[in-house]
């Protein structure tokens, strides 16, 4: 499949329009999605089939931080992520701190601390997400350029270490929603 | 009202379909306005009550509920609660009036049956008859019926889905698609007011709880999110009442009454339930047990305390279902309530508590539903511009993993149809065939989910550990249905599967019951088939002619006369004294092939066409930088050419 910026007709970058983005998927779904086509042959409602499962998955991609994050390296031409990694171990600390804190709350069945957290940590994502697009910027310059420096440089480093961050901040905020669930 | 003329060459007229855990109505759209059929009860509303009598005679609706107390073993209620279900499942414990059949063997147990005494029939069977009923009530008002749009609760799993298109494969109705009833209710709401926003639609019925976060712009309909229990409504309310009344009356393991009792109990539950949505108090006179009679008095109170655990579920799945969606309440627009068990004034402040706002429910609960299924069916037939929904995947779908443990491949709430694809490795040495068992679910462990299929790639070369790789692809159509494609990447070794979730009862089985169910078995059954495919040969012909028509400037030399051969030869087939069925569904075949170049280019042109104007520029400049940084772009460029 091609990316998922270009099948929605977007310019690759972090920092994307929510409300646009979605826009763009209605548009687009207007046009193609099969309903709108239920009535025409095998071929024609085949087409626009694939071409609305593309759109789907392509907003899936981008709608979600991580996987529009993972789709922008992919991009730029790192491939095999998981591998490279980096966690800053102040990170890996204070995550640690977190979790505690965490356990506590369910143990007191806690909700207005559960709350905090949840808000603490959804502050936490939006200020990494805004520093995510800031790291792409340069990073998606430099792939146009076919800059060498944008599969090794301290561009890359700065956007793979808020990128494992966002992980741990997201991963953290599903556990509290599944405690949140439970109380 | 507008005279019904009837025009024999009127075309069969698409309906809509509630089929419901209590009650089920049928309805179709005139004027761009819905309207409820008169069923066999004089009203709108069947009962989901099927009675079988001694001599084979099967009563569906109000005479069928009559009944229950008589002979509660035959007559069966609420088959719904029972789609797609084993009978191991919790719900054939609950308070309640039928026999279920003890299953003989393995494969048996995986599906439901209740026991009449005589013979056993499946919930799928049960609710063929009310769909059948429907049928005929819709084609003594409409004359020519065409297919159906029925809708399902959005929690239903694919095994419920499957199911419910089952029985009306056995009622002789053509499912135009399978609908969520909160997406329903909301295209009903949505298509009357006409205003945009963001709106939860609560939909509390007799048995299943749905709620919906649902966005509307300009005729889009897209739903944000969906979550529920397939297994909480008000007949859970009932039996709250029920088992205190039957406490009250001396039987201290409820459960143990005698089933004309437990019906006859339950029967007084539902209607004190709806007497207390106008009363505070009431008294009830019932027999007690071993002779003599016993006063009750119920509360309001009591009752709203008894069914608060019921609306905490509902509580806990509409804060989900927020977060998925990405809300808070205080941005929604609106609230909507779907069900007869909304009707509780405890229901609707509980709403307003959750919400912060008061509920809206100016459609009647009841018929919305229905309503929504049969504007749907109408869009669909007239492939409409002027409203579209966009539906979500209710439960997430993914792989088995070593261990147990589940990927998850597209979680809950992605928009359909979608694709998706993920790479497995092997983890032995020399390993030479996959195992891929696809779940449906949200626990972490496969065997807490609902299993799909299982199937084996085999025939990979022995290698390493972790260096095969198995590329799975999943796509879900606009019709929920999963297929699963897996690739071996180093050998390209395929196979490709139709996940069709299987709840106990095979296609053949399936087949089996319609031929029985028809009165000439066979012949009826090929007479159905020819009949079928003259509709689809129809259906492809006229489209065809119209593409042809619109867009002839993208033929390509030679390919319109191929095009006429095909259209001329399978005309000629479904004329009367034409081809047979299968012979038509050839040549139909044959014309989809001939068409498929052509047919793509038309998709393309639609696809700019959304795309221009909009925002050219920025696809301009995302092709350049794309082109700048990756080399998968061909299939671009192909595109282009």
């Amino acid at each position: 499949m091609s990316n998922p910026f270009e099948i929605l007709g977007l310019a690759p970058a972090f920092a994307l329009d929510a409300a646009e983005l979605e826009q763009r998927q209605r548009e687009l779904n207007r046009a193609v999605h099969p309903d709108r086509h239920a009535g025409k042959g095998a071929a024609e409602r085949r087409h626009s089939l694939s071409r609305a499962m593309d759109i789907n998955q392509a907003y899936r991609v981008l709608r979600d931080p991580a996987s529009r994050a993972e789709a922008l390296f992919e991009l730029v031409g790192i491939h095999g992520l998981a591998e490279r990694m980096v966690t800053d171990p102040a990170l890996l600390g204070e995550m640690l701190e977190q979790r505690e804190r965490l356990d506590e709350v369910r143990r007191n069945k806690d909700r207005p601390g559960l709350r905090e957290l949840e808000q603490n940590m959804t502050a936490r994502q939006q200020q990494v997400e805004e520093a995510l697009g800031q790291a792409f910027a340069p990073l998606i310059e430099l792939a146009r350029a076919r800059d060498p420096r944008a599969t090794r440089g301290p561009e890359l480093d700065a956007a793979q270490r808020l990128f494992s961050e966002l992980k741990y901040v997201r991963r953290f905020r599903e556990e509290v929603a599944a405690i949140e669930d439970e109380l | 009202m507008l005279l019904d003329i009837f025009d024999p060459k009127a075309p069969p007229k698409p309906i809509g379909i509630d089929l419901g855990t209590t009650h089920s109505v049928v309805a179709f759209v005139r004027d761009a306005h819905p309207f409820a059929i008169t069923t066999c009860d004089g009203g709108p509303l069947l009962p989901s009550v099927v009675h079988y009598g001694g001599h084979g005679e099967v009563i569906v609706g109000r005479a069928a509920q009559s009944y229950i107390e008589r002979e509660p073993e035959r007559t069966i209620a609420s088959a719904k609660r029972f789609m797609g279900r084993g009978a191991a499942d919790a719900q054939t414990r609950e308070l309640g009036t039928y026999r279920f059949a003890e299953p003989s063997n393995e494969e048996e147990s995986r599906l439901i049956r209740f026991d009449l005494g005589d013979g056993t029939r499946t919930p799928v069977e049960v609710s063929a008859e009310i769909l059948r009923s429907l049928k005929q009530s819709a084609t003594e008002q409409l004359r020519a019926v065409g297919g159906a749009v029925i809708t399902v609760p959005a929690y239903f799993d694919d095994a419920q889905r499957q199911a419910t298109r089952d029985a009306a494969r056995l009622a002789g109705i053509e499912v135009l698609r399978l609908l969520n009833e909160p997406t329903a209710a909301a295209l009903a709401y949505g298509l009357e007011s006409r205003q945009n926003g963001t709106f939860a639609i609560y939909d509390l019925g007799g048995g299943t709880f749905d709620i919906t976060i649902l966005h509307l712009d300009d005729g889009v309909f897209q739903v944000k999110s969906t979550g529920g229990d397939s297994a909480l409504g008000g007949d859970d309310m009932d039996r709250a009442i029920a088992a205190r009344l039957l406490t009250a009356m001396g039987f201290e393991d409820p459960t143990a009454a005698p089933k004309s009792v437990v019906g006859l109990v339950l029967s007084m539950a539902r209607d004190a339930k709806h007497r207390l949505s106008e009363l505070t108090e009431l008294t009830l006179e019932l027999p007690r047990n071993g002779g003599g009679d016993v006063r009750v008095r119920l509360t309001r109170d009591e009752f709203d305390a008894w069914i608060s655990p019921l609306l905490e579920r509902t509580g806990r799945a509409v804060r989900r279902a927020l977060r998925d969606a990405q809300r808070e309440p205080s941005e929604l627009d609106g609230v909507i309530l779907v069900g007869g068990a909304t009707r509780v004034p405890r229901v609707r402040s509980y709403v307003a508590e959750l919400f912060g706002k008061p509920p809206l429910a100016n459609i009647d609960p009841d018929l919305v539903v229905a309503y929504g299924a049969a504007l749907q069916a109408d869009l669909l037939g007239r492939d409409s511009v002027e409203a579209l929904l966009l539906d979500v995947l209710p439960l997430s779908l993914g792989i088995e993993t070593m261990g147990g443990a589940v990927d998850r491949i597209l979680p809950r709430n992605t928009t359909i149809p979608v694709g998706a694809k993920a790479t497995f490795t092997t983890y032995a040495d020399n390993q030479t065939g996959f195992e891929l068992h696809v779940v449906q679910g949200e626990r972490e462990l496969a065997r807490d989910c609902r299993s799909l299929a299982r199937f084996t790639l085999k025939g990979i070369p022995p290698l390493p550990a972790g260096q095969a790789r198995l590329e799975v692809s999943f796509h879900v159509d606009e019709n929920s249905l999963l297929q699963v494609h897996a690739r071996e990447l180093t050998t390209g070794l395929e196979q490709r599967v139709e996940v069709k979730p299987s709840y106990g009862l095979t296609d053949e089985q399936v087949e089996e019951m319609l031929i029985d169910a028809l009165d000439h078995g066979e012949e009826d059954f090929e007479q159905r088939r020819l009949a079928e495919a003259r509709v689809e040969a129809s259906r492809v012909l006229l489209a065809t002619r119209k593409a042809l028509s619109a867009d002839a400037d993208l033929l390509a030399a030679g390919e319109r006369a191929e095009i006429e051969r095909c259209i001329e030869q399978l005309q000629h087939a479904i004329e009367p004294g034409g081809a047979n069925a299968s012979r038509i569904g050839a040549l139909t075949q044959a014309l989809d092939d001939a068409t498929h170049a052509f047919a793509g280019k038309r998709m393309d042109r639609a696809f700019s066409a959304a795309l221009a104007g909009r925002d050219v520029g920025a696809l301009a400049t995302s092709v350049q930088h794309a082109r700048g940084v990756e080399a998968h772009l061909e299939e671009h460029e192909e595109r282009r050419q």
